[in-house]
């Protein structure tokens, strides 16, 4: 073995060139290489309001993952089969900036299962007919928008938790439509919140090389891992959603 | 309005739908003092760090990053390079700058939001290009993606995108003759007022980017109609604020070092 010197100067290349075993040397010894046990998670934070031109945002960070989510409220016609119901509409955009492992331009694959899943998930905490302004006329259109700033792992977590506190956060203003001109008005000075049907609360499980089953994964591990699962839970303690991906096989 | 056009790749919304008429702020005359309390010469204030993404230390992280912040204007910058290019026999690198707005950056989202961002994209490329010593690197290129968390003023949001980008480029290392700082005044009233925000609305407004240390300007854009003379003072004026500001990006590279 090489002089302690030497060893001290090859961490940073072992971990380079040899990530399987920088990982194998922590996770065998029933650690992680930040010092977390298995099943912890990193210290979130989760501030809200922080975008001025949106009508509803959260900013979240997950150790040093960054997500950004803002929701603009706009307002169109309802569609014809639910004449009472507004519109909200969930992406995740992932981008050269937070790794370089996205291209710029139309979302990737990884953004679009993302994106449909959140879509899908935030289905059973807002309540759309909350969004009617008028019956059959008008309707708030929400956009909600997840943009990751830097990921270092388990931005799904970080981008549910985001869109949940932007919605919990969101004011909309109070509006009317003028039935002659058909235009809608809003008032900033009158604004209302939605009273959300339930809360979400996910949490995310990477099986790392085959074997070590570890809570919210930064980027390192998640290099390593075979698969990973999803469980949501939400205010009342009950199962939500969820969603396994990849194709190693997680025991009980 | 949001776009029309129905995008696979993402979940859409209504196909149409427009922003409700808020009832509208009057803002006094610039004689009675600007609205946020600011003299006609006082920029916003700037928060400036360098590194915040490249310092996370993943594998795939770029090589230089910085967040630049005035007043509400927030911007993200990345920088990947040098890096191979696909013209594997140039003389020079290849710089693009990669211009983004995100989705609720601005109070309203419009369809022609998109060839903005390619136009200004290519300008950010000319404007900053001339900074770096490209002769230096090779087959290779150098890649600036930026984003706007938030947006406060057209102008000034772009005099902050190339604060931005400059601190990145130096944060990741890339040679260059000198940091380029920019920034934008308004004319109201007949008068130049440094830094307007959106509610500002300067009815002309010129944008100055600058290399202080070798007195060089690199970029000049104006919107709005004005003579020659109001405009060459314009100029003048915003000149002298970009050293300001260009101690501001120095002092934060300063910190990033320490």
């Amino acid at each position: 073995m090489a002089s302690t010197e030497q060893l001290t100067f090859a961490i940073e290349t072992f971990k380079r060139i040899h990530p399987v075993e920088f990982q194998r040397r922590f996770l065998s010894q029933d650690t992680r290489h930040d010092g977390r046990a298995f099943l912890q998670f990193r210290a979130t934070h989760v501030v809200k309001g922080t975008i001025g031109t949106a009508q509803g945002s959260a900013t979240v960070r997950i150790g040093n993952t960054t997500v950004v989510c803002g929701i603009k409220a706009e307002v169109s016609e309802p569609d014809v089969n639910t004449p009472d119901q507004g519109y909200l509409a969930t992406n995740v955009d992932l981008s050269p900036i937070c790794s370089a492992n996205y291209r710029p331009g139309a979302p990737g694959d990884e953004a679009q299962v993302d994106s449909e899943h959140i879509f899908r998930l935030f289905g059973e905490v807002v309540d759309l007919k909350q969004l009617c302004i008028e019956n059959d006329q008008a309707v708030w259109s929400l956009s909600a928008d997840i943009v990751c700033l830097k990921s270092d792992g388990n931005v799904l977590d970080a981008a549910i938790i985001a869109l949940m506190a932007a919605v919990e956060d969101l004011k909309l203003p109070q509006a009317s439509l003028d039935p002659a001109t058909g235009v809608v008005s809003a008032d900033k000075a009158i604004e209302t919140q939605l009273t959300l049907r339930k809360r979400l609360f996910p949490a995310t499980f990477s099986l790392v090389d085959d074997a070590y089953l570890v809570a919210d994964a930064d980027d390192a591990e998640e290099r390593l891992t075979t698969a990973t699962l999803l469980v949501v839970l939400d205010d009342q303690g009950h199962l939500a959603n969820v969603w396994k991906r990849g194709a190693g096989t997680i025991d009980r | 309005m949001s776009g029309a056009v129905n995008d696979r790749r993402r979940i859409n919304g209504p196909a149409r739908s427009v922003e409700p008429i808020y009832t509208p702020t009057v803002l006094d005359s610039v004689a009675k003092g600007r609205s946020d309390g600011r003299g006609l010469d006082h920029m916003r204030p700037i928060y400036a760090k360098a590194g915040p993404i490249s310092d996370a230390q993943t594998t795939a992280s770029a090589s230089g990053s910085a967040f630049y912040e005035q007043g509400s204007i927030r911007i993200s910058c990345a920088v990947y390079g040098p890096r191979s290019a696909r013209k594997p026999n140039a003389r020079r690198a290849h710089f693009v700058c990669d211009f983004q707005y995100a989705p609720f950056a601005c109070s309203k989202r419009s369809p022609t939001q998109s060839t903005d961002e390619h136009e200004t994209s290519l300008w950010l490329s000319n404007t900053v290009g001339p900074a770096i010593r490209l002769e230096m690197y090779p087959k290779s290129s150098i890649d600036a993606y930026v984003t706007v968390i938030e947006s406060d003023g057209k102008m000034p949001t772009l005099a902050a995108t190339i604060n931005c980008i400059s601190l990145a480029l130096a944060d990741a290392g890339i040679e260059m003759y000198d940091t380029v700082a920019a920034c934008s005044m308004g004319l109201r009233d007949s008068q130049w007022i440094v830094d307007c925000t959106h509610q500002e609305n300067a009815e002309c407004s010129v944008l100055v980017a600058y290399m202080p240390s070798v007195d060089e300007v690199t970029g000049v854009l104006q919107t709005g109609k004005t003579t020659l003379e109001v405009h060459e003072q314009g100029v003048q004026l915003c000149t002298n604020v970009c050293v300001r500001v260009y101690a501001v990006i120095c002092r934060a590279l300063q910190a990033s070092v320490e």
